[in-house]
């Protein structure tokens, strides 16, 4: 049962407009019409990917310096280097992003702070692990109090080997990063 | 002017007996060793008698093969005299035990606690030892003694229990490994860092107060720290920190490289400005080794560690600005693009943008450029216009002097008592600085100002590190004017064992008196190697700074303080 049969079609409807049609269904039916049908009509002509393509081009990013990465972390969010071209802008609070950027080790301590701003963030949601330490532990690597495979607690999509990266390949990082979400799968098949 | 015998001579009349063992190393150096019963009978005649009025920091060292155990006090003063006093207390490595001095000088209070998780060392009559630094499972295992089973620990990933709270999230906690277990280290009872439920529970005494976080996670402060506030309307009644969120054991780590990769770790600790840890860890090194530096290096590294004076006062003031005023991150991109320009210098010499492991024994890593004078030469001046401008507008702002005149003050003779340095401290008006107090290099030579303040409040402190970034642009020129030719390493091998021996080194870091203790005991590897961070020491002044002001005004004292937590936390 669609939204049309519970509110009913305005009956002003020219007689012209009947005969149009959108992908081969007629336009009054898309016009009134219930989210699975908008979700049909998307998989049918080439603006299916206009969710991805969405999500790629505003991929913000959660401005959480923890080591030496956050702070090329800054400078990438700033003009010299200027991430805003991509879309990808440093918000401050994890409920308004989309990429967690690991930017440092994390520490025992830390673990469960960072988690917590992992699930504040709204699906869908990325993580890029930047340097030496977010990947393995870098030069902390037989400390007590680092957590080495971080890989074991979040699901990293992009590693950014550097100690730490230049700006630049946060940069690569991050359009390889839209790169997979242009290719994602979504639960519709997107 | 006082020396250092005349300092030991002062001790062993007032207190017969009390020196066990002393080394006058220089006329600024003193080390001694004190009876562990009269160690605070004896700072208290230094700092009553001899002007001993800056408690520096303390260190702890394990000397397994000893089976002892040793608390370091530095003791420094003010500019009343120009000696550090390196008092040696000892005890036994069972039940290790001395007295505390956190209730003569407010600032040992830190310390104490730090060298207590680590070491295990119990300090009479502390106010309250319980974790600093740690967290809650690492307690009791003293992980900086020599003979802690559980590192390196690489299973902690595969060890990782995951409990749900009761408000949903994840944590996270780690059983003690088999051989944590076997030595015996972990201890049943551990005193726990409160939560915050607990702290709320216990703090808040009626309905018009609440408990205000602001972090662990913050967009602008280069590490996180965890500020807790307990507010009444618009009033701070009481601040709460937590640090070491990027605790990573560098001081222990160093301890398993040898001395060269050692400079490494130095980069890491505080990565806003790593040249001059760089210069702090060789320099003490190279005072245990005794090698004199080639005058072109000296020359090198004052240009540099000046230039990363520059980019960091222009990162800090820059977190400062955006912290109090942060719509649209205007200033923080001025500052960025400026500090850029400051960046691409120190790149064309090191080859790095952060960390450079520039310095080495005896020298530097590389020569300087051929063309790194006229790059100077293009560049410094664009930045001196940018900060004179930058001076003006903060001297001409209403709204700017209106909101940060009198806010977050800080009085001379609390500044003193604090044990804060660096801008913060010469904010105060008093001319403090590693430069002139302890010269190193090539500084004696150099003609320079100490920047000082008068208020003490949050616009006088960064009007300090604007100012200071002018007078660092003219030590650099006069450094490129006359920096000789010659040699940048010295000519003999540098040994890969050093001499057993022990050293404490200052430097000026842009944040304030950074100092480090290196002992060796002859081997390849150094024995211990105490870092005295400056933003240690501003981080414990800031929750009494902040009883009593507004909630808006948090962020702007936390943040004139010019942070960077890693160095705190090491």
């Amino acid at each position: 049962m669609g939204i049309s049969d519970v509110i009913p079609v305005p009956v002003a409807i020219d007689d012209e407009i009947e005969k149009w049609t959108i992908f081969g269904q007629p336009v009054a039916e898309v016009w009134f019409t219930t989210t699975e049908k908008i979700h049909q009509i998307i998989e049918m002509g080439p603006i299916k990917n206009i969710f991805n393509w969405g999500r790629k081009n505003s991929v913000y990013f959660l401005m959480q310096p923890m080591g030496c990465c956050g702070v090329e972390m800054f400078v990438f969010g700033a003009a010299p280097y200027d991430s805003d071209r991509f879309g990808c802008i440093p918000r401050n609070t994890p409920r308004q992003t989309d990429v967690m950027i690991m930017s440092g080790y994390i520490t025992r301590k830390y673990l469960p702070v960072f988690k917590n701003l992992w699930e504040e963030m709204p699906e869908p949601k990325w993580c890029i692990a930047i340097g030496e330490c977010a990947i393995s532990g870098g030069p902390f690597y037989d400390s007590y109090n680092i957590i080495q495979n971080t890989a074991d607690y979040f699901p990293i999509d992009v590693f950014i080997p550097g100690c730490p990266p230049r700006p630049e390949q946060f940069l690569e990082g991050l359009i390889n990063l839209q790169e997979k979400i242009k290719q994602r799968k979504d639960k519709r098949d997107y | 002017m006082t020396n250092a015998s005349e300092v030991l001579s002062s001790i062993q009349s007032a207190f017969p007996g009390a020196v066990l063992d002393s080394r006058v190393e220089s006329d600024r150096r003193l080390w001694a060793t004190i009876d562990s019963k009269k160690i605070l009978d004896v700072c208290k005649h230094l700092t009553n008698k001899l002007n001993f009025d800056h408690y520096s920091g303390s260190a702890g060292v394990d000397w397994i093969a000893r089976n002892e155990m040793e608390v370091v006090e530095i003791m420094a003063s003010h500019g009343a005299h120009k000696v550090v006093a390196m008092l040696k207390v000892k005890t036994p490595r069972e039940n290790p035990s001395v007295k505390s001095l956190a209730n003569l000088y407010w600032n040992a209070n830190w310390y104490e606690r730090e060298i207590w998780e680590m070491f295990g060392i119990n300090f009479e009559g502390h106010p309250g030892l319980y974790p600093l630094l740690l967290s809650d499972q690492l307690i009791g295992s003293w992980p900086w003694r020599k003979d802690f089973k559980g590192y390196p620990d690489l299973t902690t990933g595969e060890r990782a229990v995951a409990i749900t709270t009761p408000e949903g999230y994840t944590e996270y906690r780690f059983p003690p490994t088999p051989a944590e277990v076997e030595a015996g280290a972990v201890v049943a009872e551990r005193p726990k860092y409160p939560t915050f439920r607990e702290r709320e529970e216990r703090e808040i005494k009626s309905d018009s107060e609440m408990i205000m976080h602001l972090g662990p996670q913050h967009a602008m402060v280069p590490g996180p720290f965890l500020l807790d506030v307990l507010v009444e309307g618009e009033r701070v009644k009481k601040g709460f920190l937590d640090v070491g969120y990027i605790h990573k054991g560098i001081e222990k780590i160093m301890e398993n490289r040898t001395w060269l990769q050692g400079i490494v770790y130095t980069d890491r600790m505080c990565y806003v400005a790593s040249l001059s840890n760089n210069e702090c860890y060789c320099g003490a090194v190279e005072k245990i080794l005794g090698l004199e530096v080639p005058e072109r290096a000296q020359y090198i590294r004052v240009i540099l560690e000046e230039l990363s004076r520059i980019q960091s006062h222009l990162i800090g003031t820059g977190e400062f600005l955006t912290l109090v005023a942060g719509v649209g991150y205007a200033p923080w991109q001025y500052m960025i693009i400026d500090r850029e320009r400051i960046i691409s210098l120190i790149e064309s010499v090191t080859g790095a943008r952060l960390t450079h492991t520039f310095v080495r024994f005896g020298g530097v890593r590389n020569d300087l450029p051929d063309d790194f004078a006229e790059k100077c030469k293009s560049t410094l001046p664009y930045i001196k216009s940018r900060i004179n401008e930058f001076i003006e507008l903060f001297a001409q702002d209403a709204i700017y002097q209106k909101r940060m005149e009198n806010v977050g003050v800080l009085s001379a003779e609390d500044a003193k008592r604090v044990g804060i340095a660096g801008p913060a401290l010469r904010a105060s008006g008093v001319a403090y600085d590693m430069r002139v107090e302890d010269p190193i290099l090539v500084y004696p030579d150099l003609d320079f100002k100490v920047i000082v303040g008068t208020k003490g409040d949050c616009a006088d402190r960064v009007d300090c590190r604007l100012r200071e970034i002018l007078e660092s642009i003219y030590i650099i020129e006069q450094c490129l004017d006359r920096i000789p030719a010659g040699p940048i390493k010295p000519e003999a091998k540098i040994p890969k064992k050093v001499p057993a021996g022990e050293a404490y080194y200052r430097v000026e870091d842009p944040r304030g008196e950074m100092g480090m203790y290196v002992i060796s005991d002859g081997g390849d590897k150094p024995y211990r190697v105490k870092v005295r961070g400056p933003f240690y020491a501003t981080l414990q002044t800031l929750p009494p700074l902040l009883e009593g002001v507004y909630i808006a005004d948090v962020v702007a004292i936390a943040g004139s303080m010019d942070g960077c937590p890693s160095e705190a936390d090491r």
